[in-house]
C-alpha cells in the first residue's frame, strides 16, 4: 500500500458569516493516525471534507506526499472515506459495494471480487458477501464501509464520525478493529470525532480543535497531562476549576503554594485546573476543608464529589478501596498533589 | 392470519376500479361488434392489423415517445440531482416552473415553437419531442422528486465519488439504480403522454398514431375504437420491458 503523507496549509474556509476554518494548518506523517477532536461547529468534519475534495476550501492548499492536490476533484483524489451515516449503496450487495472503487478504476472482475473477498475477510463479514446492504446490523454496515474504502488501497483514510450512530459496545469492539487495520495495513488516517475517549484510544495524535483553529495537536498523553491552553485543558478529560489568587507566579490550593505551569496573561484572581486524580481526600475532623456531597461507585476506582467551604465543587477519583469510608457528609481535607498547575482566567 | 377487510378502503378502490374499467371494456365491447354479420368477432382488430399505415404510425409515435422518454431523463435526472444536492435558493422556483405546463394551453406552446424554433427544427419531425417532453413536465418531475427525496442523496453521492466516481458515473451507477421505481414511473408516464399527444401534434402539422387513429374514426368508428384498444395495451409492454430489463435489486428497508 502506498500511503502518503498529508498536509493541510493555512486551509481557510467560510460559510456566509461562519468562519469554518481559519487558517488552518495540519500535518499528518506517513502511517499516522490523527484524531481532529471539538465541539460541534468547531470546524473539523470541514477540514475532513476539504482533504477528500467535497468542499473547496477559500485559501490555502492540501498535499498528499508533496502533491497539491487542492484543485484535484474529489473522484481522482485517491482517499477512502467512511462516513457517519451508513454510506453503502443499496442497490449493492455487499461484496459489490467493497469493489466499487475498483469497479471505478476499471479493474476486472475476477480481481476486484477477489479483492473485495479479501478485505471482508479482514473484518470478518465474508461469509455476508452475497447479502444486501439492509440484512446487516449497523456495524456490521460500517465494516462493509470501511472495507470499501480500503479495497482501493487509498492514500489517505478520511473516517467522519465513523462510530457515532452505534451501541456503545459495537462502538468499541469497531474502533479496535479500525486501529488494528489501520496499523496492519499502515494507512496515513485522519479521523473526526467529538468523542475524546475514542480519540484518545485510536489515535497517535489528536488535534483539538476550537472555532476554526487547531488549538493543540499532541500524543494523547501529553494532550491530557500537558493541556497547551485552557481550552484543551477543560475539552479532554473532566478538570476541576478551583477559584484561586495568583501571586508571583503561584498560587494558593487548600493551603498550599503551588507554581503555575504557564504565566500569560493572566493575574489577581484567576482559575487553577486540577485533574480529579490530582484531588487528595484524606477523612479528617481537624482540619476538614469540606464535606462529601456523593460518592460514584465505578468499580475499581471511585468519584467523590466534594464541596469546599466557599461553595466550590470539586470531583476526586481516587481507588475505591481507599475511598470506602468516605460518605456524603463527611468531613475531608482535600489536597492538590501536582506540583505545576495551569490556570485561567476566572 | 387472515387480514381483516378494510372496507372504506376496499369501498374507495372498487368505485375507482368500476370508474377505471367500465369505460373501457365498454369500449372492448363496442370494438368487438361485428354489425354486419351480427354477434362478436375480431373483424376490426385483423383490419386494422392488416393496414400498413397502423405500424407506420405506431412504429413512429413509439420512437417519437421512445426520444421523449431520452431528453426527460438526460435532462432531469442530472438537474434534479443538482437542484436536490445544492442548497440552491432556486430550487422552489423550478418547482413551480415545472407546473406551468399545465396551466399553460397547448396552443401557446404549438405557436410558441413555430415562432422560436429555428427552421430547421421545424422542418423535422424530431421538434415534438422537444415539446412532448415539456407537457410531460410536471409529472415526470414530480415523480423524480418523490423518488429523489426518499434516499440520503448527500451521502451516496459523496460516498460515490469518494470511491473514485465522477458525477456521471455517479448518477448512472448509483443514483438512477437506487431510485429505480422512480425512474421508471417516469418512464411509462412519459412515454404514455408522449404516445397518446395529439393537439400539440395536430397543431403542428405533424401526423403520428393518434392523428392517424381520428382520421380513421371518422370512416370507421368500430376499426378506431379497436386501434386505441391496442394501443392502450402499448404503454403497459412498455412498462414491463423496463421493469423486467432492470435487474430486480432490492432497495427496501434502509435503516
Amino acid at each position: 500500500m502506498s500511503s502518503k503523507s498529508l498536509t493541510l496549509r493555512n486551509i481557510s474556509k467560510r460559510f456566509g458569516n461562519v468562519n469554518a476554518l481559519n487558517n488552518f494548518n495540519l500535518e499528518v506523517g506517513v502511517g499516522e493516525l490523527v484524531a481532529l477532536l471539538g465541539p460541534s461547529g468547531c470546524g473539523k468534519t470541514t477540514a475532513l471534507r476539504v482533504v477528500a475534495g467535497l468542499e473547496h476550501q477559500d485559501t490555502g492548499s492540501v498535499l498528499v506526499g508533496d502533491r497539491d492536490i487542492s484543485q484535484t476533484p474529489a473522484h481522482k483524489r485517491n482517499m477512502g472515506m467512511v462516513f457517519q451515516a451508513y454510506s453503502l449503496f443499496p442497490n449493492l450487495t455487499v461484496e459489490e459495494n467493497v469493489a466499487f472503487g475498483l469497479q471505478m478504476r476499471k479493474v476486472s472482475k475476477h480481481v476486484r471480487l477477489k479483492k473485495a473477498h479479501e478485505l471482508l475477510d479482514l473484518v470478518g463479514l465474508d461469509s455476508q458477501s452475497k447479502r444486501f446492504t439492509h440484512q446487516l446490523s449497523g456495524g456490521q454496515q460500517q465494516r462493509v464501509a470501511l472495507a470499501r474504502a480500503l479495497a482501493f488501497e487509498p492514500e489517505i483514510l478520511l473516517l467522519d464520525e465513523p462510530l457515532s450512530a452505534l451501541d456503545a459496545q459495537v462502538r468499541v469492539n469497531l474502533r479496535e478493529e479500525i486501529r488494528r487495520l489501520q496499523l496492519s495495513l499502515g494507512t496515513t488516517t485522519l479521523f473526526v470525532t467529538h468523542d475524546q475517549e475514542e480519540a484518545m484510544a485510536l489515535s497517535d495524535r489528536v488535534g483539538v480543535m476550537n472555532n476554526g483553529v487547531l488549538e493543540q495537536i499532541e500524543t494523547p498523553d501529553t494532550l491530557y497531562n500537558k493541556p497547551a491552553t485552557s481550552f484543551v485543558a477543560s475539552f479532554v478529560g473532566t478538570m476541576n476549576r478551583i477559584p484561586a489568587q495568583l501571586i508571583d507566579g503561584h498560587v494558593q490550593l487548600f493551603g498550599k503554594k503551588i507554581p503555575v505551569l504557564r504565566n500569560g496573561n493572566e493575574s489577581g484572581n484567576v482559575v487553577a485546573l486540577v485533574r480529579p486524580e490530582s484531588i487528595a481526600i484524606k477523612s479528617t475532623e481537624s482540619d476538614a476543608n469540606a464535606k462529601v456531597l456523593t460518592r460514584l461507585f465505578m468499580g475499581a476506582s471511585s468519584n467523590i464529589v466534594c464541596q469546599t467551604k466557599d461553595g466550590t465543587v470539586i470531583q476526586s477519583l481516587m481507588s475505591s478501596a481507599e475511598s470506602g469510608d468516605l460518605h456524603p457528609g463527611s468531613a475531608v481535607k482535600l489536597e492538590v498533589t501536582n506540583r505545576e498547575v495551569l490556570i485561567s482566567n476566572a | 392470519m387472515k387480514r381483516k377487510l378494510d372496507l372504506p378502503l376496499t369501498i374507495t378502490l372498487s368505485a375507482l376500479a368500476l370508474f377505471v374499467f367500465i369505460p373501457m371494456l365498454s369500449a372492448f365491447e363496442f370494438s368487438i361488434r361485428t354489425p354486419a354479420k351480427g354477434g362478436y368477432g375480431w373483424d376490426q382488430y385483423l383490419w386494422a392489423i392488416r393496414e400498413e399505415e397502423f405500424f407506420y404510425y405506431i412504429i413512429r409515435s413509439g420512437w417519437l415517445a421512445a426520444v421523449t422518454v431520452l431528453i426527460t431523463l438526460i435532462v432531469l435526472v442530472p438537474t434534479m440531482t443538482w437542484l436536490h444536492l445544492s442548497k440552491s435558493t432556486i430550487r422552489p422556483f423550478v418547482d413551480g416552473i415545472s407546473l406551468l405546463p399545465l396551466v399553460i394551453p397547448v396552443v401557446a406552446f404549438a405557436v410558441g415553437a413555430q415562432i422560436s424554433f429555428p427552421e430547421f427544427v421545424q422542418d423535422t419531425v424530431l421538434e415534438l419531442p422537444f415539446l412532448y417532453f415539456v407537457l410531460a413536465l410536471p409529472y415526470a418531475y414530480r415523480t423524480l422528486d418523490i423518488g429523489l427525496n426518499s434516499i440520503p442523496l448527500k451521502t451516496l453521492t459523496e460516498a460515490a465519488r469518494s470511491a473514485g466516481a465522477n458525477w456521471w458515473r455517479t448518477i448512472i451507477t448509483v443514483i438512477i439504480p437506487v431510485i429505480k421505481s422512480a425512474v421508471v414511473g417516469t418512464v411509462a408516464i412519459t412515454f404514455a403522454l408522449s404516445l397518446g399527444e395529439y393537439t400539440l401534434t395536430v397543431l403542428l402539422h405533424w401526423d403520428t398514431f393518434p392523428t392517424w387513429v381520428t382520421f380513421v374514426a371518422q370512416e370507421n368508428i368500430l376499426g378506431a375504437i379497436a386501434i386505441s384498444m391496442m394501443s392502450l395495451i402499448i404503454p403497459f409492454l412498455v412498462l414491463t420491458a423496463v421493469t423486467l430489463v432492470s435487474p430486480e435489486r432490492s432497495t427496501q428497508g434502509r435503516k
